[in-house]
């Protein structure tokens, strides 16, 4: 193994599944799952693939507020409508995502797509809670969507390997999100055989969720379909390969060290900054939102 | 396990951390799941609850099948139904737990008894008596007079994290008013206070 390989720490199956609201069945990979380091990444729910029944009225969650951070959502199977208070609406389709940063406030509201929600069928999705810094904790919400159609594509081969580049840049392929901290994020889809090199400071921390599929990491973990691949601090370099067809959520970042308080949907540094935000929230400072 | 409860305690009247070995031996930690039934009406109560984690609410239910929520119970409040625990008489109420909830259980008579043992246990309970009583008076007041709006604001100066773990058709129920005029409230403060 070279030197500077950045070698796996852990890798981990998807603990008990709880829900959230009635339209999303999440496996909690941090902070409560397990507890590794990831910021800037506080939280990872992963709603490994699940079949609904065709229902009328869409399952899913009613408005709450969010302030301190960004939620971003990875939609793989099914669709999803999103409204929020400062106005944005949209449906997150397989292979789009959405970048929302709640920053000092937002309230919004999630639920399975309309069309989707009546026929029913394969849903799968990420949802990621990255932390801002504190001076970014505060600055004005803000609504970044991206159709698949439109996300950075860096070809690997010409049997279609690819990374689609979310946030961040691979090599000289650079993500049309804007992060408020240094972020890689990519969706890896192999085909199988396909391989992928991957280069991340040592200090970034670093985690893969296998979607689907099974990969081999530096020629000896394996790894399979809805476990999560945590890396150590060291080294910079990371090679996978494809034993099956494969789809990889890659999320790397620079480490925010800030004291970090976080109570319900509000992340922030303080007690006194969540005392503050509920109070805000309470009192309407978070704007409205119909239910 | 009992250990909250024993610095609660503490920090309501001057009782040793022996005094408290002294009176802590009839108390039970429980859990309760989310959604799990704790009294139901016409049962005679023999226990009240001390709330360490989780959130417990009473509530009747009208002869048109709507829930009036009496009272929620987050961490450090109380929950009983003095009819039981002090007449031997059945509820009126039906206690459940909202949350996943971990609860100190105080028998009946568990007061006195301690008293009897560490008199500062007395005031102890005068105390919270008065409490209750101050409370419920201004719980009636409220019900009886004040607009929609204070209702809504005594209720996040009183329970300011509710908002968050409880959804809105409860706190309206609590409130004495209809889930449509709690959104309405909110709206209209959202309106006075958001600013862009």
């Amino acid at each position: 193994m070279e030197a500077n390989t950045k070698q796996v720490s852990a890798v981990l199956s998807p603990p008990a599944p709880h829900m959230v609201g009635d339209g999303f069945r999440v496996h909690n990979f941090f902070p409560s799952g397990y507890r590794i380091k990831m910021s800037p990444f506080f939280l990872l729910d992963y709603n490994a693939k699940i079949g609904f029944s065709a229902r009328n009225e869409p399952r899913g969650v009613g408005v709450h507020p969010h302030r301190g951070f960004e939620t971003v959502t990875i939609a793989y199977h099914g669709a999803v409508a999103h409204h929020d208070s400062a106005g944005n609406s949209g449906v997150i389709y397989p292979g789009d995502v959405q970048w929302m940063t709640a920053a000092r406030g937002i309230l919004h509201k999630e639920f399975h797509e309309a069309e989707y929600s009546k026929k029913g069928g394969d849903f799968q999705m990420v949802q990621l809670w990255v932390n801002l810094p504190a001076k970014d904790k505060m600055s004005p919400p803000k609504y970044q969507g991206v159709k698949h159609d439109n996300i950075a594509k860096h070809v690997l081969s010409q049997n279609g390997d690819a990374i689609e580049v979310i946030a961040g840049a691979y090599q000289d392929t650079k993500g049309s999100v804007s992060t408020f901290t240094p972020i890689n994020v990519y969706n890896a889809r192999l085909n199988k055989g396909g391989k992928a090199a991957f280069s991340f400071p040592a200090t970034y921390n670093t985690g893969f969720v296998i979607i689907e599929g099974r990969i081999q990491i530096n020629d000896s973990e394996v790894a399979e379909t809805d476990q999560f691949v945590h890396f150590k601090n060291e080294g910079t370099e990371i090679k996978i390969e494809a034993l099956e067809d494969a789809v990889v959520l890659i999320l790397s970042g620079e480490p925010i060290n800030e004291p970090v308080a976080q109570y319900g949907p509000f992340l922030m540094n303080t007690a006194e900054e969540i005392q503050q935000a509920i109070s805000d929230y309470n009192q309407g400072k978070f704007g409205y939102l119909e239910e | 396990m009992l250990e909250q409860f024993k610095t609660y305690l503490q920090n309501k009247v001057a009782i040793t951390d022996e005094q408290f070995a002294l009176i802590s031996g009839k108390l039970k930690i429980k859990t309760f799941e989310r959604n799990e039934m704790i009294l139901m009406k016409g049962e005679v109560s023999a226990h009240g609850y001390f709330v360490m984690s989780g959130l417990l609410r009473s509530y009747s239910i009208d002869s048109k099948g709507k829930t009036h929520i009496i009272q929620f119970a987050p961490e450090q409040w109380w929950l009983s139904d003095r009819n039981g625990m002090l007449f031997n008489e059945a509820s009126d109420f039906f206690i459940d737990a909202i949350e996943r909830t971990e609860a100190v259980v105080i028998p009946k008579d568990y007061i006195n008894e301690a008293a009897k043992i560490v008199p500062c246990m007395h005031d102890f309970n005068h105390t919270i008596l008065n409490n209750s009583i101050r409370f419920m008076q201004k719980r009636i007041n409220m019900l009886l007079s004040a607009t929609a709006e204070e209702r809504y604001l005594n209720f996040i100066k009183l329970y300011p994290n509710l908002t968050l773990r409880v959804p809105q058709w409860m706190i309206a129920s609590y409130l004495g008013i209809t889930p449509e005029s709690l959104s309405r409230v909110r709206k209209d403060l959202a309106h006075k206070h958001f600013k862009v």
